[in-house]
């Protein structure tokens, strides 16, 4: 199509450019009928007929019906709440910010939205689908290569619309299936005294509010589930990297690293926002 | 030319004379526009309220058919306006009367060349695309 | 059929004959008609030139303000892509950044390219038709200082911090739920431009149709006019449902009606489709005026005819239809059934084949000319370059599978600035190169010229060649910055460095523009030897626009008819004179332009600068929840337009009929069909059911998107009341129509009873149509929001009426409206026809649909 594009392009300026400065002079009449109803009626009418019935040939396949795993997404300002739904399953797996797909299979991706319209893209396993509030949009993806991807919303929604991504992880079918039984456990007991001072801080200063964490008693609701929070790849919807580092960062800079973001940036001693990281990062 | 009083009601004679010719312009596009607007107005009832999309599709097509029709019935009319054959004049740039005569023919003519292959690719989702997907 | 008014008709000779048209002119006769034509139209001097509302000045200003806005907004661009030459930037903060993006978008759309299309036309048209002034000077002067104080209003919020910052096409809910005015600033602001855009496309539509040269006909009108003709159509009707949905969107800003609030029961996609159907033609409306610049100085460059006129028309007509058909390819990933898509995908190809035409028609037109490179036809080839690239990603793009991918790239904003600098700023400055002598009466410099073009061509394609990749390699539009090592950061920091280097390209031409003219001698009246009646102006300048009306019979005038210039200078042809010293213009027939009517225009005044002033009051104050004084300026406003059509329309003349020159005598007065008013009255309300439809559209979009419309136990209004507010409505009518052929068979009584009966039941009519739905909730949910919307719009629309009905009595009391001259109250049953149907479909809509659905 590209390479159409182009040879179209030099057809159509290198003419102007030969009747205007190469061969300024007149040419005969005859020929201009020719130009007009060749050029302007049959060619075009060929190559965009070809064009529209290719097009409207793979129209249809974003939409095809999925294999059996169905991900509903849900579109927040700035991040993703993401419930897995296995063939037969009563309730949903509850994770967020980071989609795992399993590799050779087509995943149903049913996407909604809270307050304002999203769009739900991966660039490198397919097109967009936009998310709105009070609607339900569906797209269907067989990622074929095992991998990690960049998605992110292609909707403009707000202040921090650009640093709304996530990542998205192509799995082998088999890998797939038991991260999917450990993401649907409950949060690991932290593992050293520092991770264990670091949930008192977790629910000492209230995380519980906004974020849940499974089998303690932070249920929030209001923002990411970090039940499985140091098995992601990213942090803060794709903001930043999930290291030890960038959590402390974070966690004390939310607002000026995402204008606009819900969570408060929390001032705290360095040695207790420390045991906060380690905790969360042992979150696996 | 004979000379003639210009008349204050100039614009209904006109009118009443060159009314078909004028209106005549835009009957190609307008069905074309109809056309559309059946079509998706139509789909977009039949697979929100789930009515059977095969039926609509096959009515719509029939819709094609009797569109591209009016639309050539129009385009023959125009073509017998433009009078090309006789009198060879693909330019109408001379001030007279049968002039303007030929060139509403011509144009209306081409206008209904473009309708017709517009009408053409809007059916074509009809024949290629099955349900509401 | 109705009585004649008794006027008389035209009278004498008609065309002129060649021996009438060499008899000279006595010498001292063309002294003083010229003395006398000058003082008539001269330009106020000192402070008073602001109310100047001749054609020449006002789009002079019209056109100076858009390209100030355009600098501004291009500015903004500056800032934008500074930002983002490099990652994780911080020169401006994400909220002042999506403020920026927003007011580029909206200020280039809104205050740059649809008023240089109004401005460029009201300055050329009168010319290119050899017509004196626009047909409502006063109303393109008014349209001006809207535009002024709305744009002036909506750009300078940018400098307080409160601009609007939900992207140029304010999508709700984001749009809706943002706090703080700007949503309140673009909706209010703009809708008062878009206000003024409908009123410059009934002048100017009115203004090709009827203030065209005696002889003109339709076949020989100039390639621009047929242009602007079918912008101006389309602008009737892409403009209303976008000021309908306005309507709507402020409805629910101001007083939480839920039209776009999916919790109860509305659609944000609604809003969607009303934008688009507006924001698709209008990438036409911008791109089809532009392109008649090109079709004006091609055959002036291959020095011969345009070859190929009745296709240029075809392929203008046919992209003017076929635009309104592909709104929906901005909303192909919004899950709409795939066969829809597949329909708008069919109709965004269909529209490249008439696109194609008419790039093929100035092909062959060069080819069969002699061409004469200019500095004109250099920008008009670098258009071309561009235009057609942006066309061939258009091509791709319109393709749905391909869209899915590309949408919201910057792949789009490439192809978004591919066409409209190849599709509008390439040309317009082209036509500002070619068009220069005839508006200031200097020439540009060639070698500035030059200079600018290839700055700012290279710097575009240095900007927006590399977005192409920057998109499909996955950035999305609208991020206020990125994260490095995505493989975005050089491709950006190119974009950045090809932002400056257009911005120098246009600052050359800038002061190429504005630097100092005086020194250079008078220029050739027609420099480029083209073949249009603009080119037969005056040198020096004189304000009169036309010495006299010429007679045309070809399409190329002044290459065809020799002798025309120096006859049109001795004052040889129509309207030589202004012997009662009032500004005049001839009305001609639609089709044949057949001298029919002296019009009498209007000159300059300081109304139309306060009915401006309040108009825009009116709209701005509710930007800040300040009703009252918002309501003081509407009535202020009403009174001054009110005021100056009293003054100065429609009064009858001194004498029933003039001498027009070459012994034709015409008349002065014209009423219904055959005046001006009447057209303009009838292609305003055309835009106006326009409007009525697309909330008709929403109540039915409503019932089809959702299943809960009506909600289950939901009120209806009152169907005896929507039936007699309906029996109001045609009575109201009955008596309007009534009224004016009473009054023309002299029976004034009669009529004036009619008049006072007329807004009685009009007002009985409103009331009872307003109580039908006063027991609804419009907040509770959509349903009795839309049809509480339906019922303002009727009942505003009722206000109005009754206005002009109380305006026809006064005007019958106090000798304005006569039996013999009725031109004010024809105007009024057309409006009244117009307002009758759309209040029935209203009293159905509330009385029948909730049976029926």
């Amino acid at each position: 199509m590209l390479a159409g594009a182009v040879v179209l392009w030099l057809f159509v300026n290198g003419a102007f450019y030969f009747m205007s400065r190469i061969r300024p002079g007149r040419f005969d009449q005859t020929y201009a009928p020719h130009i007009l109803i060749g050029g302007g009626i049959i060619l075009p009418v060929v190559i965009l007929s070809a064009l529209l019935v290719w097009g409207l040939g793979i129209l249809t396949d974003p939409r095809r019906p999925g294999d059996g795993l169905v991900v509903r997404v849900t579109g927040e300002q700035w991040w993703w709440r993401v419930e897995y739904w296995p063939e037969g399953a009563t309730e949903p797996i509850i994770s967020a910010n980071e989609i795992r797909l399993p590799a050779g299979q087509r995943a149903e991706i049913h996407l909604t939205s809270d307050k304002v319209i999203h769009s739900f893209w991966i660039p490198a396993l397919g097109g967009k689908m936009d998310m709105f509030p009070g609607r339900d949009t569906m797209i269907s993806l067989a990622p074929e290569k095992v991998g990690t991807y960049r998605g992110q919303c292609a909707e403009f929604c707000g202040a921090s619309h650009a640093w709304m991504a996530f990542s998205a992880v192509v799995m082998e079918p088999e890998a797939f299936d038991s991260w999917l039984e450990a993401e649907a456990e409950d949060a690991v007991e932290p593992a050293g005294d520092a991770a264990l001072r670091g949930r008192q801080v977790f629910l000492s200063e209230g995380c519980g509010a906004c974020h849940a964490v499974r089998g303690t008693e932070a249920v929030g609701q209001v923002g990411p589930d970090l039940t499985h929070v140091g098995s992601r790849q990213t942090l803060g919807a794709g903001r930043m990297a999930l290291t030890l580092e960038d959590l402390t960062t974070w966690i004390s800079h939310s607002e000026a690293l995402k204008p606009e973001v819900k969570m408060p940036a929390y001032d705290l001693a360095p040695d207790r926002l420390d045991d906060l990281a380690r905790y969360l990062e042992g979150l696996k | 030319m004979a000379e003639h009083r210009p008349d204050r009601n100039e614009d209904r004679h006109e009118f009443s004379e060159e009314q078909a010719s004028l209106f005549r312009i835009t009957f190609g596009p307008l069905i074309w526009a109809l056309h559309f607007l059946a079509c998706y107005g139509l789909v977009a009832v039949a697979c929100a309220k789930g009515a059977d999309i095969a039926m609509v599709r096959i009515l719509l097509l029939l819709g094609s058919v009797v569109a591209l029709g009016g639309i050539g019935w129009v385009g023959y009319g125009a073509f017998r306006q433009w009078n090309v054959v006789e009198t060879g004049d693909f330019v109408h740039r001379r001030g007279h009367a049968e002039d303007r005569h030929h060139f509403l023919g011509h144009a209306a003519f081409l206008l209904s060349i473009i309708s017709a292959i517009g009408v053409i690719f809007v059916s074509l989702p009809l024949v290629m695309i099955g349900g509401c997907q | 059929m109705t009585r004649s008014s008794g006027l008389p008709q035209p009278e004498g000779p008609y065309p002129p004959t060649e021996e009438m048209l060499a008899e000279p002119v006595p010498r001292d006769l063309q002294r003083d008609q010229a003395e006398r034509l000058r003082r008539v139209w001269a330009t106020p001097k000192g402070l008073r030139y602001v109310t100047a509302v001749n054609n020449s000045e006002v789009g002079k200003w019209y056109c100076l303000t858009a390209l100030v806005f355009m600098l501004l907004a291009g500015v903004m661009a500056l800032i934008i892509r500074l930002q983002l030459a490099l990652p994780e930037n911080d020169l401006v903060s994400a909220d002042r950044f999506n403020q920026l993006f927003t007011m580029h978008g909206s200020a280039m759309m809104f205050l740059f390219a649809v008023p240089m299309f109004e401005a460029v036309s009201i300055l050329l048209l009168p010319g290119m038709l050899g017509a004196r002034d626009m047909p409502f000077p006063r109303l393109s002067a008014f349209g001006y200082w809207c535009f002024l104080i709305g744009g002036v209003f909506v750009i300078g919020s940018i400098f307080f911090d409160v601009a609007p910052r939900a992207g140029w096409f304010m999508y709700p809910p984001l749009a809706t739920e943002d706090e703080g005015p700007g949503s309140d600033i673009w909706l209010l602001g703009l809708s008062f431009i878009e206000v003024a855009s409908i009123a410059a496309a009934v002048e100017l539509i009115v203004g090709t149709l009827k203030c065209r040269p005696p002889g003109m006909r339709i076949n020989l009108m100039p390639l621009y006019a047929w242009y602007v003709l079918v912008v101006g159509g389309m602008i009737l009707f892409a403009f209303p449902p976008l000021i309908a949905g306005d309507f709507l969107f402020e409805l629910e800003r101001s007083f939480d009606w839920p039209f776009f609030d999916p919790t109860r029961g509305g659609d944000p996609m609604l809003w969607q489709h009303l934008f688009w159907i507006f924001g698709h033609p209008e990438v036409y409306i911008i791109f089809l005026p532009s392109i008649a610049i090109a079709a004006m100085v091609i055959p002036t460059v291959a020095r011969r005819p345009i070859y190929g006129y009745s296709w240029i028309v075809l392929s203008a007509v046919g992209t003017g239809f076929l635009s309104f058909g592909l709104w929906v390819h901005h909303m192909f990933t919004t899950g709409l059934p795939s066969i829809s898509l597949g329909f708008f995908s069919a109709a965004s190809e269909a529209v490249v084949i008439p696109t194609g035409i008419q790039i093929f028609a100035f092909l062959a037109t060069l080819m069969v000319g002699r061409v004469k490179m200019t500095l004109p036809m250099l920008w008009i080839s670098g258009a071309l370059a561009i235009f057609t690239m942006g066309g061939l990603t258009g091509v791709m793009l319109a393709l749905a599978p391909f869209d899915f991918q590309a949408h919201d790239t910057y792949f789009i904003v490439a192809h978004l600035h591919y066409t409209l600098f190849g599709g509008m700023v390439f040309p317009v400055i082209a036509g500002v190169y070619y068009f220069f002598p005839f508006i200031q009466k200097k020439l540009l410099s060639e070698r500035l010229g030059k200079w600018s073009f290839w700055l700012t061509f290279s710097g575009f394609n240095l900007c927006f060649l590399p977005m192409h990749l920057t998109g499909l390699w996955g950035m999305p539009r609208r991020v206020y910055t990125y994260p490095s090592g995505l493989g975005w950061d050089w491709l950006n920091l190119i974009s950045t460095v090809g932002a400056f280097v257009i911005a120098a390209g246009f600052l050359l031409f800038v002061w190429d523009l504005i630097r100092p003219k005086h020194r250079q001698p008078q220029i050739p009246r027609n420099p480029w030897e083209a073949g249009t009646l603009e080119w037969s102006h005056d040198i020096p300048e004189e304000a009169w626009g036309v010495r006299s009306i010429p007679h045309v019979t070809s399409r190329y005038p002044l290459w065809d008819q020799p002798e025309m210039v120096a006859r049109i200078d001795a004052g040889r042809y129509y309207l030589p004179d202004a012997e009662e010293g009032r500004r005049e213009t001839l009305i001609t027939s639609v089709i044949d332009a057949e001298p029919v009517q002296v019009q009498r225009v209007t000159g300059p005044t300081w109304i139309t600068l306060w009915a401006a002033a309040f108009t825009g009051g009116a709209f701005i104050f509710p930007t800040f929840h300040w009703y009252p004084p918002a309501i003081v300026c509407a009535v202020l406003a009403i009174g001054c337009i009110i005021g100056w059509l009293w003054t100065s329309t429609a009064r009858p003349p001194e004498a029933d009929s003039k001498d027009v020159g070459l012994g034709l005598r015409l008349p002065t007065y014209a009423a219904g069909p055959a005046s001006v008013g009447w057209w303009a009255m009838w292609i305003t309300m055309l835009g106006d059911a326009t409007a009525f439809a697309s909330l008709v559209f929403g109540f039915f979009f409503y019932w089809t998107a959702s299943a809960d419309f009506p909600p289950d136990g939901a009120a209806h209004p009152l169907a005896l009341l929507t039936l007699l507010a309906s029996l109001g409505f045609v009575l109201s009518w009955a008596l309007t129509i009534g009224a004016r052929r009473l009054n023309r068979s002299g029976r004034r009584g009669a009529a004036r009873g009619c008049l006072v009966l007329a807004p009685l039941a009009a007002a009985g009519a409103a009331t009872a149509l307003v109580a039908s739905v006063l027991h609804l909730d419009p907040t509770s949910h959509v349903y009795p929001a839309i049809l509480w919307a339906l019922a303002i719009w009727i009942a505003v629309h009722a206000g109005a009426g009754i206005l002009m009905q109380l305006y026809c009595l006064a005007g019958s009391v106090f000798g304005k409206l006569t039996p013999r001259h009725d031109a004010d109250i024809w105007n009024v049953s057309l409006f009244w026809h117009f307002v009758t149907i759309a209040a029935l479909v209203t009293c159905a809509v509330l009385g029948l649909m909730p049976g029926a659905l």
